[in-house]
């Protein structure tokens, strides 16, 4: 009896996981992690070197006061980019679901069109010409990705025989 | 005289057309499951089969399919009750027509 309990439990959780708001929030708490560790590599090899003017002043500082401006440039970076890949995978994960919900197709059509409105949201701020250049760039990239996800496998024994 | 048709007391059905009558509708429902389960996964699902569990397109158009296929029958089955009815109607009108 309680087995069934959790069962029933287990089996809510699985399909509350499986809707729209709940994929939206996880792609977008893997972009935000994925972001934050991509701005911290680009940052890192961004650093000014001595030679430059602002390098030179900073090179004068005490030691520890140079490795606090370097972890102060690495967090900001580190945030603006996690903020950014978070919010481009919130906004696919969650269009990509509602499409689908609303065709109730499972096409690569889906991808395409979360990818335009995606880039054409994130891009709107600068601009209608701005926003159609992303749409279409985020839409041939999720394209070419979902493309390359489906495309049959050369093991023949993964794809059962039909 | 033509209210007698509807109005006298039927018998009462024996065990052996009990039966009978149990045995056709489960014929009737497994039969209706069998053709709701075909129809649907022919429409819904494509022989592509790379994950097992069904994607969220596949869920809601089983859905829909399966909600459109008893809304379907309910319709179809009041036309045919109105058919029959009518036909019923018809065909007593006549009968009566004679004695009156």
């Amino acid at each position: 009896m309680e087995r069934k309990l959790i069962e029933g439990f287990v089996e809510q959780m699985q399909l509350a996981m499986e809707s729209c708001p709940a994929k939206s929030a996880i792609s977008g708490v893997m972009g935000f992690g994925l972001g934050g560790m991509f701005g911290l590599f680009m940052s890192s090899m961004r650093y000014d070197t001595p030679l430059t003017a602002q390098g030179a002043e900073i090179s004068k500082l005490p030691v520890a006061q140079q490795l606090r401006q370097g972890f102060k440039e690495m967090g900001r970076a580190s945030w603006g980019s996690a903020k950014n890949f978070g919010m481009v995978g919130m906004i696919f994960a969650g269009t990509e679901c509602a499409i689908e919900g609303f065709r109730a197709k499972n096409d690569l059509t889906n991808g395409v069109a979360a990818g335009c409105i995606t880039g054409g949201a994130l891009a709107a701020k600068a601009g209608p010409q701005a926003a159609a250049v992303g749409c279409a760039g985020f839409a041939a990239f999720s394209a070419a990705i979902d493309y390359y996800m489906r495309m049959p496998s050369d093991d023949p024994g993964n794809d059962p025989v039909m | 005289m033509s209210f007698l048709f509807g109005g006298g007391a039927r018998p009462q059905p024996t065990s052996a057309e009990k039966i009978a009558a149990a045995e056709a509708e489960i014929e009737m429902v497994s039969n209706m499951f069998n053709q709701l389960v075909d129809t649907c996964t022919r429409k819904c699902i494509p022989p592509q089969y790379r994950e097992a569990d069904l994607n969220k397109g596949e869920s809601v158009c089983l859905d829909r399919c399966v909600a459109k296929f008893f809304e379907v029958n309910v319709k179809v089955s009041e036309k045919m009750q109105g058919e029959a009815a009518q036909r019923q109607g018809a065909g007593a009108a006549p009968a009566g027509g004679m004695f009156g």
